[in-house]
C-alpha cells in the first residue's frame, strides 16, 4: 500500500474573509466553520476560537484533537464516520503541519475527566499540543440530546472542521512531500530477508467501559466483540482508527500520527522489517481476555512471522494485563516484545508501577505517572470552559493526566516516570 | 548566598557523651558542632553553620518512640534550622532508626529538608528510604569525611531546593519512589530502539522493574494435626459490626485481631465487611463464606485439628501497598507465632 | 487470583471458590455449600501436611 502526504507548513493561523493559505498563514472564515457545525441538529450552538503557541491561554474541557488531514482524489475522509465506507491509507492526502482542531466537551458537568491544554508556561512544555495553533471548537446539545448522540455530535464536528481546514492547502505544491510505502508482509525482497521481522500490537479500546452504538472506532465499527484482526499502518494513519469517547491519554490526533508506526517506518528497510499492525482490545472477563491474548500471538508469530513486536494499550490497569498476557504468549512462540505502559501506582512507589509479572517481558517503556500532581500558573484566557474560567484561570493544581498530550499511551509523548 | 542554620543529631558515642553505658541517656542541646557534628561543619565550609547538636542516648530513642522523637522535634525547632542532618549511623541499628524517625519527622512537623546516612543493613534504611534522604555509607567510619560531605551535598541541595539527581549518581538509597521527567526522545522512539537491541541480544534496561518476589522458604510441614493449633486469617475485609479498629476500606494499614473463642459460629449480624475490592454481599450474608469457622470449628471437636486458635486476624486487600502487605504480614505471623499456632489457613478474595 | 499468589511467593495455594465466596457458593444449598466449605478446608490442612520446597498449587481432585 502507497500513501502519500502532502504536507503544508503553517505559521499562523488568524480569521479571515476565505478559508485560504497564504504562504504559510492559514486564514480561516469562521463564520462559515461555524456553520458546518451547526449543521447537526444534535448541536445548537458551535463556537471557534483561536489558540496560538506562545499565549498565555489555557483551553479547558478537552474532549479529543484532531489533526487537519483531507483526501484527494475523490478518497474517503474518515471512512465510515464522516466519509463512506472505503479503503484508508493509499492515494494522496493532505496535512496541515503545526495546526490542530481542540475539540471541548461543553455538556459534561463533573469535569474531572476532562482536560486541560497551556498554550505557555511550564504546562506548555509537557504537551504537543502548545506548539500547534489550536482552532479550539466548543459546541452545545440541541435539546433533547444525549450524552452518546453529544459526543458522536461534537467528534464529527471535530472531524469535519479537520477536513476543511486541510482542505485550504487544496491540490497546491506542498512544502514536504511524505511517501510511505510498504508491501504485503509476504512480499520481502531477497536483500531484505535477513532483517528481523516486526509487528506492531495497536490495543485501540479497552471494555472498561463498552462503547456506544455510534462511537466508531475501526473503520466507524464500535468493535463491541472484537477479536484481534490485521490492518495496513497505511490504514491507521490515514483514518481508518480513531480514538473512543473515553480514551484517557490518548488523541485522536496522536493515532493519524502514530509516533511506534512512523518509528517502525522510520527503520524499516534499515534494521527491520515492519510486517503489520494487529488491532486488539482489552476485554473484561477472563476467558475473553485469554482468547484475545491467544489469537493476538497467533497472528504476530505464525501469521506474520514476527521475529519482534511492540505493544500498547489504551485505557486503564486492566488493559495492562491483557497486553502483557499477549505479549507473554508472543514470548513463549519466540517473539521479542517491548511494551508501553503506564505507571500504575497508587502512592507513588515504584513496587505498585506494574500489575503484571510474566516471564520474557523484560523490556519495558513508561509514559509517566498519571496520578502525580503539577501545579500550572495563572493565565490571560481561559478557551474552551467559560464556566469553569473562575477555577481554572489563577494557578491550578493537577495531575498529568489533566494534562492533554503530557501521556499520550500510544508512546507520542516524552514523560518518563523515574524511579528515584 | 545565604549560610544555611544548619542542626546534627548525634547519638550519646558521636556526640562525645560516651559508649553503650551512656545509651540511656537523655536529648540535650550543645551550641555550635560537637563530636562527629564538626565533620559537619567542614563539609559545610561557608554554605552553612552548625548552629547546634541536638544529642540522646540510643536506648533512650528506642524505648520512648514517638515521645523520645517529639522532645527532640523540639529541641530541633528551637534552632529554627534551614536543615537537618541527622547522622551518619553507619550499622548502629538503633542510631539509624532514630536519625530516620527524627529526620521524618522534622521534614512533616516543621517542613524543614532533613538528610542522614547509614549503611545498607541499617534497619532504618528499609523503615525510612521512602521519606527520608539517606545516602549510602559503609560499616564504620573508615571513609567518614569524605561520607559525609557527600550527605552535607545532597542536605544542601534540598536545602537550597535544587534537584536531586538519581540514586546512582547522588549516592542515597533508592526511594522506589516514581517522578516524571521529560526526556528527549518520545516512548515510541525509546520502545522501537529497545525492541532492537533486545532482538539483537543486546542488554535493554527495562524502565519499569518487574515486581521480584524473593522467593519464601517454604515453612516445614505440619507433622501431626491431630495435635496442631490452627489460625485463621483473611485479607477480605472481615470486621465486627461498627469496624472499631477502623481497618480501612482501600489501601489498608491496620488489621484487626478477632476473638473467636467458645464460638461455633460467626453470626453475621455482628459482623460486617469494608473491603471494597469485590461484591461483599455474600460474604455478608455469611462470613462463613470468607472464613470457615463453622467447619474449622467441627474439625477440631471431631479431632482432626488439634485447637482452632481463638483470634482471627483480619484486612482489607484492596490497593493495599506491598510495603504495609508485607508488614502486615510480619506482624501478625509474629503474634501467631508467639501463640504457638503451627498453620495457617490465609482466606483471599 | 491464583497467579498472583504464585507470583508473590505463597507455597502453599489451595483456589477456592471464587472471589465472592471464596469458602461457599450462594447458588447451593445450605447443606450442600457447607460441605463444599468443609472439602476446601480439608483440602487446606492436606496442604499444610505436604511437603513443598516452591509454590505448589493444590487443585481439586
Amino acid at each position: 500500500m502507497r500513501l502519500t502526504l502532502q504536507w503544508s507548513q503553517v505559521n499562523a493561523v488568524r480569521a479571515g474573509a476565505v478559508t485560504r493559505l497564504v504562504g504559510q498563514d492559514l486564514e480561516v472564515n469562521l463564520e462559515e466553520l461555524q456553520a458546518l457545525g451547526e449543521a447537526d441538529p444534535r448541536l445548537q450552538r458551535v463556537r471557534l476560537d483561536l489558540a496560538h503557541p506562545g499565549e498565555s491561554c489555557r483551553i479547558g474541557r478537552v474532549f479529543d484533537v484532531m489533526a487537519p488531514r483531507a483526501k484527494l482524489d475523490g478518497g474517503e475522509d474518515f471512512p465510515g464516520v464522516l466519509g463512506a465506507l472505503a479503503r484508508a491509507g493509499s492515494g494522496r492526502t493532505v496535512a496541515l503541519a503545526n495546526v490542530a482542531v481542540v475539540v471541548t466537551d461543553q455538556q459534561l458537568q463533573s469535569t474531572g475527566t476532562l482536560a486541560l491544554i497551556d498554550m505557555a508556561g511550564p504546562g506548555a512544555a509537557l504537551t504537543e499540543f502548545a506548539r500547534t495553533h489550536n482552532v479550539v471548537l466548543s459546541a452545545w446539545p440541541g435539546a433533547g440530546t444525549g450524552r452518546s448522540e453529544y459526543l458522536a455530535a461534537i467528534r464529527l464536528a471535530g472531524l469535519k472542521a479537520a477536513v476543511y481546514l486541510a482542505r485550504a492547502a487544496g491540490d497546491r505544491p506542498p512544502d514536504h512531500v511524505e511517501v510511505l510505502d510498504l508491501p504485503a508482509p509476504t512480499r520481502v525482497p531477497p536483500a531484505a530477508q535477513h532483517l528481523p521481522r516486526v509487528a506492531y500490537v495497536f490495543q485501540i479500546h479497552s471494555h472498561q467501559r463498552p462503547t456506544g452504538v455510534d462511537e466508531g472506532i475501526l473503520y466507524g465499527d464500535p468493535i463491541r466483540r472484537m477479536l484481534p484482526t490485521l490492518v495496513h499502518p497505511n490504514e491507521v494513519l490515514d483514518g481508518a482508527v480513531m480514538r473512543g469517547f473515553m480514551g484517557r491519554n490518548a488523541t485522536t490526533y496522536a493515532i493519524q500520527n502514530h509516533p511506534i508506526i512512523r518509528a517502525l517506518y522510520a527503520q524499516h528497510g534499515q534494521t527491520l522489517w515492519f510486517v503489520g499492525v494487529v488491532l486488539t482490545v482489552a476485554q473484561a472477563t477472563e476467558p475473553e481476555r485469554v482468547r484475545s491474548a491467544s489469537m493476538a500471538a497467533g497472528l504476530v508469530a505464525e501469521v506474520l512471522g514476527a521475529d519482534g513486536a511492540v505493544f500498547t494499550k489504551i485505557g486503564g490497569g486492566a488493559p495492562h494485563v491483557d497486553m502483557a498476557q499477549a505479549a507473554a504468549q508472543c514470548e513463549a512462540l519466540g517473539v521479542k516484545t517491548t511494551l508501553i505502559v503506564e505507571d500504575m501506582s497508587t502512592d507513588g512507589s515504584s513496587e505498585g508501577m506494574l500489575l503484571f509479572n510474566f516471564p520474557g517481558l523484560d523490556a519495558l517503556v513508561n509514559v509517566g505517572s498519571s496520578q502525580e500532581v503539577l501545579t500550572l500558573p495563572a493565565v490571560a484566557r481561559v478557551l474552551g470552559a467559560d464556566d469553569l474560567a473562575p477555577t481554572i484561570q489563577g494557578e491550578v493544581s493537577t495531575s498529568y493526566t489533566g494534562l492533554c498530550g503530557a501521556i499520550e499511551q500510544t508512546g507520542a509523548s516524552r514523560l518518563v516516570a523515574l524511579i528515584q | 548566598m545565604q549560610t544555611l542554620r544548619v542542626v546534627c543529631y548525634l547519638n550519646q558515642f558521636f556526640g562525645q557523651l560516651g559508649g553503650e553505658e551512656k545509651a540511656g541517656v537523655g536529648p540535650d542541646v550543645v551550641p555550635g558542632a560537637v563530636g562527629a557534628a564538626r565533620a559537619v561543619q567542614q563539609a559545610l565550609g561557608d554554605a552553612g553553620t552548625v548552629v547546634a547538636t541536638v544529642r540522646c542516648g540510643d536506648n533512650y530513642v528506642a524505648e520512648r518512640d514517638a515521645t523520645a522523637i517529639a522532645e527532640l522535634v523540639s529541641l530541633v525547632t528551637a534552632q529554627r534550622p534551614d536543615l537537618l542532618v541527622a547522622g551518619p549511623a553507619f550499622q548502629a541499628g538503633r542510631y539509624g532508626v532514630a536519625c530516620g524517625a527524627l529526620c521524618a519527622a522534622v521534614q512533616t512537623q516543621l517542613g524543614v529538608p532533613a538528610v542522614s546516612g547509614m549503611h545498607e543493613e541499617n534497619p532504618g534504611v528499609d523503615l525510612y528510604r521512602r521519606q527520608v534522604y539517606i545516602a549510602q555509607t559503609g560499616g564504620d567510619t573508615a571513609r567518614m569525611l569524605d561520607e559525609v560531605r557527600r550527605i552535607v551535598g545532597l542536605g544542601l541541595k534540598l536545602a537550597r531546593k535544587e534537584p536531586i539527581g538519581s540514586p546512582a549518581a547522588e549516592g542515597y538509597f533508592a526511594r522506589g519512589l516514581t517522578h516524571n521527567v521529560l526526556t528527549e526522545s518520545n516512548a515510541a522512539q525509546r520502545a522501537t530502539a529497545m525492541l532492537l537491541a533486545k532482538l539483537a541480544g543486546a542488554p535493554v534496561t527495562s524502565e519499569v522493574p518487574l515486581p521480584t518476589f524473593a522467593p519464601v522458604p517454604a515453612p516445614a510441614r505440619v507433622q501431626d494435626m491431630r495435635r496442631a493449633t490452627i489460625a485463621l486469617v483473611t485479607d477480605g475485609g472481615l470486621v465486627p459490626r461498627g469496624n472499631p479498629d477502623g481497618i480501612e476500606a482501600l489501601a489498608a494499614t491496620r488489621y484487626g485481631a478477632y476473638e473467636i473463642a467458645g464460638l461455633t459460629e460467626l453470626d453475621p449480624t455482628q459482623y460486617d465487611n469494608v473491603h471494597r475490592g469485590y461484591d461483599t454481599t455474600y460474604v455478608k450474608q455469611d462470613p462463613h463464606r470468607l472464613v470457615p469457622v463453622d467447619v474449622a470449628r467441627e474439625l477440631e471437636q471431631a479431632g482432626a485439628v488439634g485447637k482452632l486458635h481463638e483470634v482471627v486476624y483480619s484486612t482489607t486487600g484492596v490497593a493495599t501497598t506491598l510495603a504495609h502487605s508485607q508488614r502486615m504480614g510480619r506482624e501478625i505471623a509474629a503474634k501467631l507465632k508467639a501463640a504457638g499456632v503451627n498453620g495457617v489457613i490465609l482466606t483471599s478474595t | 487470583m491464583t497467579p498472583v499468589a504464585v507470583m508473590v511467593g505463597a507455597n502453599r495455594i489451595v483456589p477456592a471458590a471464587g472471589i465472592i465466596h471464596p469458602m461457599g457458593n450462594a447458588e447451593l444449598a445450605p447443606a450442600e455449600e457447607k460441605a463444599l466449605r468443609r472439602r476446601i478446608v480439608e483440602r487446606a490442612l492436606q496442604a499444610l501436611q505436604a511437603d513443598v520446597a516452591q509454590p505448589t498449587v493444590f487443585k481439586a481432585p
